[in-house]
């Protein structure tokens, strides 16, 4: 109780901060909606020309890309530059002093530096999610809005678990950031239907980079397409996928703590 | 002269003390031309052409795509420039005999010219392996090909270089570099080559300097153009180039003027 109260004024505290600059804040917000509509644009070239892309159409497309700018924001926003700062933390000996402090040093670097930079993603996420419920053939029965909100929370939830676990290798080998290109060449792969690409790239992204999750997977089963390798397993590891990353970013986290030896020298 | 070439040559050597970096952002470029790959291969379907280009064309144009922006970064041009005038390191510039923007590209033109090297020719020949890539449509538009390369290289860290120093005005760079990217994404011709955009949107696209960087270069190496056009269209693009050097060189005396005003 106490730990969430720190976690939530660490977030005001934060928040109050960025808003010194508020210009500065919203110029930046839209130019990185301005950039995804952008990457969003190239899809429709793309529809607009060919008509689908493997059976998926301009509206499954679209729900496909607001859910990915969704479920990443939210997830990232609770990991992606903290953890990707926690090297320099690392190599300048601060992540030490941490350590020595009263509270989880996960709960103090994740909460101080909750990113409310993705406000730009999650508008625009919301606003494509709204017009891509409008025109995509769902057939919505609570059962299914309950799935779709379930699975968002999922996606966030192996995005955050993911970063995390990429960033917490510097705690081991000091370097991490090199990682998160790999993470990024694979996260933009999440735009597209899993079905276009080679099996190989599909098995990874289903276990070692399991990024389908966070899109292509929960997104086609809402849409009642066929996800390639999953097959009927589709709509339940989907849900689990969320969960299951996140206790293993926990177990490694511990893990990596217990083992953090400082930059040494 | 001779300094910007020992900027360029640091630039490319201190790449190479980072070895580590290089393997995961091969890997990286690797998921991303397999990906461009594996779109045209889902678009084409069954289909050998689609609007007279075939699939191996579109498979050696997604191999091509790479071969500027995958080796250049306008992010560390366009930070560059924000990140000296943020930390007032643009003031120490100012005394030293050479142009602050040319020292930048110069430093980032030889990164581009090892990754070129050692990330993205390893990249398309791997992939080349697996689904087939088309050679040059003759030896003059090789031979293009490699002279429109070197423009595009240009034409794109002279955009970066004009985007950074907008950051003087703005005074944040953040939001400059992801508004380089949006117009890279739909006016370079990197994922989608204009002849497939709906005019007259395609016909737009053709004519501003972006798409030097990628469609150009790639379209040459097809043979999409015939010799006198490719001939002329290096003009404009050489036209192109001089208008942004220009546009560098004035804006960087304009903004040279007001860091003064920024100081203290």
């Amino acid at each position: 109780m106490r730990q969430l109260r720190i976690a939530l004024r660490l977030v005001l505290m934060q928040i109050r901060s960025q808003m010194e600059y508020r210009g500065a804040f919203w110029i930046d917000r839209i130019a990185q909606i301005i950039t995804y509509s952008s990457s969003l644009a190239v899809i429709w070239l793309l529809v607009d020309r060919f008509t689908e892309l493997a059976g998926w159409r301009w509206p499954d497309l679209l729900l496909l890309y607001s859910f990915h700018v969704l479920g990443y924001a939210t997830g990232a926003a609770i990991s992606f530059t903290q953890m990707r700062d926690l090297e320099e933390r690392v190599r300048l000996g601060t992540f030490d002093s941490l350590l020595t402090k009263p509270i989880s040093p996960w709960l103090y670097i994740v909460f101080s530096g909750f990113n409310i930079g993705y406000a730009g993603h999650i508008l625009l996420g919301i606003a494509l999610m709204v017009w891509a419920l409008w025109i995509a053939p769902v057939d919505w029965s609570l059962l299914t809005i309950a799935y779709f909100i379930a699975s968002l929370l999922s996606a966030a939830m192996v995005t955050a678990a993911f970063l995390t676990m990429i960033g917490l290798t510097a705690l081991i080998w000091v370097r991490s950031n090199h990682l998160y290109s790999i993470f990024f060449g694979f996260w933009e792969l999440t735009r597209y239907p899993l079905d276009i690409f080679p099996v190989g790239i599909q098995g990874v992204m289903l276990t070692i980079v399991p990024l389908a999750f966070t899109s292509s997977v929960p997104v086609a089963v809402v849409l009642g397409k066929q996800v390639p390798l999953l097959g009927d397993w589709a709509p339940a590891l989907a849900l689990l996928a969320g969960p299951f990353f996140v206790l293993l970013a926990v177990l490694c986290w511990r893990e990596a703590v217990n083992r953090y030896q400082g930059a040494g020298g | 002269m001779s300094a910007y070439l020992a900027f360029a040559q640091s630039g490319f050597l201190t790449q190479l003390a980072y070895r580590n970096e290089v393997w995961a952002n091969l890997f990286g470029k690797l998921v991303q031309v397999f990906a461009r790959v594996a779109i045209w291969t889902a678009i084409y379907g069954g289909a050998g052409v689609i609007g007279g280009v075939s699939l191996e064309e579109m498979v050696t144009y997604a191999l091509l795509g790479g071969a500027v922006t995958g080796a250049a970064r306008y992010e560390t041009v366009v930070g560059g420039i924000g990140h000296a005038l943020r930390t007032g390191d643009v003031a120490v510039w100012l005394l030293k005999p050479v142009h602050f923007p040319l020292y930048v590209i110069a430093s980032e033109v030889g990164r581009a010219l090892y990754r070129f090297t050692f990330l993205v020719v390893p990249t398309v020949i791997f992939v080349a392996l697996f689904y087939g890539m088309l050679p040059p449509a003759s030896f003059f538009h090789g031979a293009m090909f490699v002279a429109y390369w070197v423009l595009a290289l240009a034409i794109f860290f002279l955009i970066a270089a004009l985007f950074g120093l907008v950051a003087f005005w703005l005074l944040t760079s953040f939001s400059l570099e992801w508004l380089m990217q949006a117009l890279l994404n739909l006016l370079a011709g990197q994922l989608i080559p204009f002849w497939f955009f709906p005019e007259p949107l395609g016909a737009i696209a053709r004519q501003l300097p972006f798409a030097w960087i990628v469609y150009y270069p790639s379209a040459v190496w097809l043979g999409r153009l015939s010799p006198e056009e490719c001939l002329a269209q290096f003009g404009i693009g050489l036209g192109w180039a001089a208008a942004l050097a220009f546009g560098v060189w004035l804006l960087w005396r304009r903004a040279s003027g007001r860091v003064v005003v920024q100081g203290g």
